[in-house]
């Protein structure tokens, strides 16, 4: 018992901690490695890896909130699209045959490639349109007594909100906190500022993630060795992580991260189309 | 609907509220759930390691998993020592995360009177709640 519990901590453990490194979260890396190394059924992988999404989510999310990163306000508007997505997916996650869940996977771990070597920018707009103006979304990037505090706007809600319904459904479905597809919505689409953007899809992640995992545990989906162990794990490595990354050289991993994203695509494509 | 200043005084109620609670709250459920997870890993492996391992083998071959117990045997079973029921606990404390930070918000934007967004909050809490029962119901 020893052996395979020690094997899933270490996957784990690895997959937090590498899921924080890379910004994309544990669920990107945990799922594929749960498929392949241990040779568990996609769907079992997907549970344990929403319910390890949620803690991790919960924790990193805790100093953005207090330092004033999060716009709050601007989660609450999304997480209605990203819910409604979320437990739509995860509802058919029960159905989708695996073969379709792993060429989606692969999709997904192409977008991710994709978006760690293209980082958007900050392309920040002084006023809010009329909509985000009367849902008070606006906000201030907090000052550090050197800088000082700028204000930003916030535009594009019902394209930001489109988003997040994939954004959503891909978690529900896949098991991941697709914070990509959500940096990418706030980002591009709704021109908030990057690191508020990552701020509030951390945040966003937990109750996206969340509705995806009751779904999963009320069905008797999740299950009890595989879940318990992958989330004590994922959670750890991402602290872990979290504590690595002021010192770690971001630059240069990134592209050891998009080779393994790609390398992971490939082999979960190969694995649906060759019915492994 | 408030206007102008007194707007701005409830939102900057609302959000030092969010901002001071919210992190406390989550991380108390955070801790709560790891610790219940750790105590039933540890009474899994020592209470029941056969178990454990015939079970990591069946899912390994595909074969069905166990459909949800009801809250009052896992209860029960938790409280005699059995890991796997402390497991399935302290999962769903976990999930019990994003419930409890979305009814603390929820409560916020009602003292505040804010019903746009208690709207909001409500809505994101019931499909939570909804999502739990279409789980349950299959």
């Amino acid at each position: 018992m020893l052996t395979i519990l020690g094997g899933l901590l270490l996957l784990s453990v690895g997959a937090g901690f590498v899921g924080s490194i890379s910004g994309l979260g544990g669920g990107v890396f945990i799922v594929p490695a749960l498929v392949v190394v241990s040779h568990l059924p996609i769907q079992v992988a997907i549970a344990a890896s929403l319910i390890s999404v949620v803690a991790t989510s919960a924790g990193a999310s805790v100093a953005f909130v207090r330092d004033g990163w999060t716009n709050l306000r601007v989660a609450i508007v999304l997480e209605c699209a990203t819910v409604t997505g979320a437990i739509s997916g995860a509802y058919c996650a029960g159905i989708v045959p695996a073969r379709v869940l792993e060429l989606l996977f692969a999709a997904i771990m192409l977008q991710s490639a994709y978006f760690s070597l293209h980082k958007p920018g900050d392309d920040i707009v002084p006023n809010s349109d009329p909509l985000a103006e009367r849902l008070r979304l606006a906000g201030d990037l907090p000052g550090d007594g050197v800088q000082p505090v700028i204000p930003y706007g916030v535009v594009n809600v019902p394209g930001g909100a489109a988003l997040m319904v994939v954004a959503g459904l891909m978690s529900g479905l896949l098991g991941i906190g697709s914070g990509a597809l959500k940096v990418m919505a706030m980002d591009y689409i709704m021109h908030l500022p990057l690191k508020v953007s990552s701020a509030t899809s951390n945040f966003m992640i937990g109750v996206t993630a969340g509705a995806g995992a009751l779904v999963f545990l009320f069905r008797g989906d999740v299950s009890t060795v595989i879940a318990g162990p992958v989330a004590l794990g994922v959670t750890a490595g991402a602290l872990m992580g979290s504590r690595v990354l002021p010192y770690a050289n971001v630059q240069a991993l990134r592209i050891v991260f998009v080779i393994i994203m790609v390398l992971i695509a490939a082999e979960m494509s190969w694995r649906a189309l060759a019915g492994l | 609907m408030a206007t102008g200043p007194e707007l701005q005084s409830i939102q900057d109620e609302e959000t030092r509220l969010l901002r001071v609670w919210t992190p406390m709250i989550l991380r108390t459920i955070l801790i709560a759930a790891v610790t219940v997870l750790i105590i039933g890993l540890v009474q899994s492996t020592f209470g029941s390691p056969g178990h454990y391992v015939r079970r990591f083998h069946e899912l390994q071959r595909g074969i069905d998993l166990r459909r949800p117990r009801d809250f009052g045997p896992l209860v029960g079973d938790a409280l005699g020592g059995d890991g796997h029921s402390i497991m399935t606990i302290g999962l769903m404390l976990l999930t019990m995360v994003p419930i409890a930070r979305v009814t603390f918000t929820l409560l916020v934007f009602l003292r505040e009177k804010d019903y746009p967004y208690v709207a909001m909050t409500g809505y994101v809490l019931v499909a939570l709640i909804l999502g739990a029962a279409l789980g349950r119901i299959g």
